[in-house]
C-alpha cells in the first residue's frame, strides 16, 4: 500500500497534474484548514513527533484536505492554487501587488524572472476583476488571470 | 573470494606479470585490506546510517530497521559485507539495483574509478524524481516555539531543497523526518509511544509552502532558515542519499532519534569529514542541531520568517491607538471605510488600517471552518487595501536568533537562608527555560522545565531533596485589542512544603489558566490555580486544593525580574501563601547571576527565604 502510495505521491501524480482540472468542493475562498483533524491530543502528539498521519510518507497530500491534491512536485498554475490555503495567499498578494505566493504563481505558470515585475502590477490592477465575489473557485480565478494575460502584450506569450 | 579479486580488478591495481599463486594470496589480501578500509571509510557508514556510538541504542549497527534497505542478510551488522553484496548487484550493466541506490554507486564509482556512460538510464522512475529535485541550495529550517503550545516549545527542524534563487522558496521542496502516526490509537498510548519509542519513523518530502502554512500561518511560529554550506557534489550526495531512504522505515525517539538527529545523518552523507555525528548526544534538541551546524562551519546564511502573528503586530504597531481601534472594528464592518472618521486618516494610514483589519480576519478564522460572512469581510478588505496607496516599507524588526540563546541544561549552585538558618543549594535542571533565565533566543513568557532538581543542605543536617519539578510548564500569552488568548500553566513533582508544623515533602500536581497582558517590558498575568497533593502529614492519600496567583515579568536588558503572590486552600482547612521576588542578571550567553526571596505563610506561621545562586547553562 505505501509503495503505492509513494509512487503516486512522486510521480504518478505529478506527471499527470496539468491535466487535472484545480479545486473541488470546498477548495475557494478561506478553506477549511483543519477539517478532519480529531482533536488536541493527536494535534500536540503530532506536533511532538512531527508526525505525518496514516500513509503520508514521501507523500504529497498533506495541507490539501478538500482540495485537488495532485500535482504537488511539478507545478501548474492550476495545482499550485489548488492547494489549500494557497487560493487566499494569492488574493493577498495580487491586493498588494507583491509577495512570495504570487512568486511562486508566476513560477508555477513559467513566467520568465524579467517578467514577474510586469505580471504583479498586472495582476495587481486587476485584482477586483480575478476575484470578483467571495466565492470564486481556483478554476475561474486561474481563468481570468489567463485572460488578463492574453490580453497584455508581454504575458501573452506565456498562454500559449 | 570471487569480490575480492574483482574489487582489486577494479581498483586498478591488476598486476601487470601474470600472477604466480604467492603473488595472487598476497594480491588478494591487499584487496580485502582495501575492501575493510573502503567499508570503514566515514562516507560509507554514513550511507549506511551507522552509529558510531553517537546514541545509546544500536551501538556499531545501522540506525535503518527496515531490512529492505540492506543488500546483504548481515548488511545492518556488518558494513564490510554490505559493500561486497552492493558492489555485486550495482556492478552489472542494467543492474536493477543501481535504480535503488544512486548514491551507494557513486560511492563505488569514485572509489573504484567505474567508467560506465548512463548507468541509470534504464531507472525512469528514478529520473524523473531526479530532475524534479531541486538542488540548488540545502537549506535548513527550524520552526521556532509557538506562544502557548508546550510541545512546540523545543522546536523542530526540517532540510529544504532550493531551485533557482529568484523563483522564490515556496516550490522549494521539505524533507521531513517524522514518526508515522497511526490515527487509530487512542491518545495516550499516542503520547506514551511518541516518548518511549516505537513509531516507525519516515522522511517524507513535501512542498515547503505546506511547512510555511503549517508552521508560520496555522501554528504562528516563527521560522528560521539557514543555507548550509554545502557544494554542488555536496548536494547531490544528499539528494541521491535521500532517494535510497525512501519508504525506508527507521525508529522514531522523541529524545534522541528525532527529527533533528536524523537530519544530522543525511547532512554527514554530504560531508562526512566535519565529524558531525562524533561524540555523544544522549538528547537531540533541535536548537542544538542548529549550533552542530555553525560549529562545524556549515551554516553560510540565516533568514528570518516571521509568522503570521508577527506580521499582525507588525501592522498593529505602525497605527496609533485610535486607528488601531477603527481598525479592529473595520474587521467586523468594512463599510466603516466609508465613513468620516476613516476617511479622517491619511490614505497611506488608512491601508494599514485595512490591512490590519484583513490579517486580523484571516488571523482568528485561518483555522475555522468557513465562514460566508467572514469570507465577505476579508474579500472587501483586501478591496480596500488594493484600492489604496502602498504605504513606505517598514524595515523589519529580526529578534534575535535561536541559536544564540543559552545553552539547554543548568547546573546552579546557591546560598541562602531560611529564617536566619544558613542553608547551600545544588540544582540540576535536565532542560530547558524559566520565564527568567536570559530571554535571548527564546520566546518571552515561555517556561517549559522538566527534571529540575533542587537539593538542600542545612548547618544541621545533611543533602536532601528541597524540589524536583518533572515537568514545569508556564505560558503567557499577552492579550490585546486584536487577540485574547488564554494562558495556562502546569507543574508537578516533589516539594519540601509546611503541613502540620513540619516541613516535609509533598508530591503534587497543579494547573490552571490564567491572562496576560503586555505593558511594553512588563507582563502582568493572573492564573487560577487547582491542586491535588499527597503528604504523609495528613491522612487521605489525596488533598485537593483552590487558589489563584498573580504577579508581573518585567524584562530591560537581558534581565529579567519578576515578582507575585500565590495563594490556595486545601480541603482540610489549611493554607498556604506565598510571595515571591526573583531577579536574574545574566553576566554572560551561558551565566547568570539570580535572586530570590520568598515568604511562605501557613495557618499560624510564616517562613522568609533568601537566596543568591549563580547559574550556569551548558550543553
Amino acid at each position: 500500500m505505501k509503495k503505492i502510495v509513494l509512487a503516486t505521491a512522486l510521480l504518478g501524480a505529478s506527471m499527470t497534474a496539468s491535466a487535472n482540472a484545480p479545486g473541488g468542493p470546498g477548495c475557494g475562498w478561506g478553506n477549511m484548514l483543519f477539517e478532519g483533524q480529531s482533536g488536541l491530543p493527536i494535534h500536540l502528539l503530532a506536533t511532538l513527533v512531527n508526525g505525518t498521519s496514516g500513509n503520508a510518507t514521501f507523500g504529497m497530500t498533506s495541507g490539501t484536505n478538500g482540495c485537488d491534491t495532485s500535482g504537488a512536485l511539478a507545478y501548474s498554475g492550476s495545482s499550485l492554487l489548488a492547494m489549500n490555503g494557497v487560493l487566499e495567499e494569492v488574493a493577498h498578494d495580487i491586493a498588494m501587488g507583491e509577495g512570495e505566493a504570487l512568486t511562486a504563481l508566476s513560477v508555477s505558470m513559467g513566467v520568465s524572472a524579467e517578467d514577474r515585475g510586469h505580471f504583479n502590477q498586472t495582476l495587481h490592477q486587476h485584482f477586483s476583476a480575478i476575484f470578483p465575489h467571495e466565492n470564486v473557485t481556483a478554476e475561474d480565478v486561474l481563468a481570468s488571470i489567463q485572460s488578463i494575460m492574453k490580453a497584455d502584450q508581454q504575458l501573452a506569450k506565456y498562454t500559449a | 573470494m570471487f569480490f575480492r579479486i574483482t574489487l582489486l580488478l577494479s581498483l586498478g591495481m591488476a598486476m601487470v606479470a601474470p600472477p604466480v599463486w604467492s603473488n595472487h594470496v598476497d594480491q588478494e589480501a591487499f584487496a580485502e585490506a582495501l575492501a575493510e578500509s573502503l567499508a570503514e571509510s566515514p562516507r560509507w557508514l554514513a550511507l549506511l546510517h551507522v552509529n558510531r556510538g553517537t546514541t545509546l541504542r544500536s551501538r556499531g549497527r545501522s540506525y535503518v530497521a527496515d531490512q529492505n534497505f540492506f543488500l546483504s542478510a548481515d548488511g545492518r551488522h556488518d558494513p564490510y559485507a554490505e559493500l561486497v553484496a552492493t558492489h555485486e548487484a550495482l556492478k552489472p550493466e542494467g543492474s536493477e539495483a543501481r535504480c535503488a541506490y544512486p548514491a551507494r554507486y557513486r560511492f563505488l564509482s569514485e572509489a573504484l574509478g567505474w567508467q560506465h556512460d548512463a548507468p541509470f538510464e534504464h531507472c525512469s522512475e528514478y529520473l524523473e524524481w531526479r530532475a524534479l529535485m531541486p538542488d540548488e541550495r540545502v537549506v535548513l529550517v527550524f520552526p521556532a516555539a509557538y506562544l502557548n503550545s508546550p510541545s512546540s516549545m523545543f522546536g523542530h527542524t526540517l532540510l529544504r531543497l532550493d531551485g533557482d534563487e529568484s523563483d522564490g522558496v515556496w516550490l522549494s521542496q521539505a524533507i521531513n523526518f517524522g514518526a508515522e502516526v497511526d490515527a487509530s490509537d487512542n491518545s495516550v498510548f499516542y503520547i506514551y509511544r511518541g516518548l518511549a519509542g516505537g513509531y516507525p519513523g519516515y522522511f517524507s518530502i513535501v512542498p515547503y509552502v505546506t511547512k510555511i502554512q503549517d508552521y508560520a500561518h496555522l501554528e504562528n511560529r516563527d521560522m528560521w532558515e539557514y543555507t548550509l554550506a554545502l557544494d554542488a557534489e555536496q548536494r547531490q550526495w544528499l539528494v541521491e542519499h535521500l532517494w535510497e531512504l525512501r519508504d525506508i522505515r527507521f525508529d522514531y525517539y522523541f529524545l534522541d532519534e528525532n527529527c533533528s538527529f536524523r537530519l544530522l545523518e543525511l547532512i554527514d552523507v554530504a560531508r562526512p569529514d566535519t565529524g558531525l555525528m562524533e561524540g555523544m548526544r544522549l538528547t537531540e534538541v533541535p536548537v542544538n542541531t542548529v549550533r552542530a551546524l555553525e560549529d562545524a562551519g556549515l551554516l553560510a546564511s540565516r533568514v528570518y520568517r516571521p509568522s503570521k502573528a508577527v506580521e499582525l503586530d507588525r501592522l498593529v504597531a505602525q497605527l496609533p491607538a485610535d486607528a488601531r481601534r477603527l481598525a479592529r472594528r473595520l474587521a467586523d464592518s468594512p463599510e466603516l471605510s466609508a465613513s468620516d472618521e476613516f476617511q479622517a486618516f491619511a490614505p497611506q494610514t488608512q491601508r494599514i488600517m485595512a490591512q490590519t483589519a484583513y490579517e486580523y480576519l484571516r488571523f482568528i478564522h485561518r483555522k475555522r471552518e468557513r465562514d460566508a460572512e467572514v469570507a465577505r469581510r476579508s474579500l472587501a478588505l483586501l478591496r480596500l487595501a488594493n484600492s489604496l496607496p502602498a504605504p513606505d516599507p517598514v524595515p523589519p524588526i529580526e529578534p534575535e536568533a535561536p541559536e544564540l540563546g543559552h545553552a539547554t541544561k543548568l547546573v546552579a549552585a546557591s546560598y541562602g537562608q531560611r529564617e536566619n538558618n544558613e542553608f547551600g543549594e545544588i540544582q540540576f535542571r535536565y532542560t530547558y527555560h524559566d520565564w527568567f533565565d536570559n530571554s535571548t533566543g527564546f520566546l518571552r513568557g515561555a517556561q517549559i522545565e522538566a527534571l529540575n532538581l533542587r537539593l538542600r543542605s542545612t548547618e544541621s543536617g545533611p543533602l536532601k531533596l528541597e524540589r524536583l519539578d518533572v515537568v514545569n510548564i508556564r505560558s503567557l500569552a499577552p492579550r490585546s485589542t486584536f487577540v485574547k488568548p488564554v494562558s495556562w500553566f502546569v507543574n508537578g513533582g516533589i516539594e519540601r512544603v509546611q503541613a502540620e508544623g513540619r516541613y516535609g515533602l509533598s508530591r503534587y500536581v497543579e494547573a490552571g489558566p490564567g491572562l496576560a497582558w503586555q505593558a511594553g517590558p512588563v507582563t502582568p498575568y493572573a492564573f487560577l490555580l487547582a491542586r491535588v497533593e499527597n503528604n504523609s502529614a495528613w491522612d487521605p492519600l489525596i488533598t485537593s486544593a483552590a487558589g489563584a496567583s498573580a504577579g508581573l515579568l518585567w524584562h530591560f536588558g537581558h534581565a529579567t525580574f519578576g515578582a507575585g503572590g500565590s495563594g490556595y486552600y486545601l480541603t482540610n482547612d489549611e493554607y498556604r501563601h506565598r510571595a515571591q521576588a526573583t531577579l536574574n542578571v545574566p553576566v554572560s550567553r551561558n551565566n547568570a547571576l539570580r535572586l530570590d526571596l520568598e515568604r511562605l505563610a501557613v495557618r499560624g506561621d510564616a517562613d522568609t527565604e533568601f537566596r543568591i545562586s549563580w547559574r550556569y547553562h551548558f550543553d
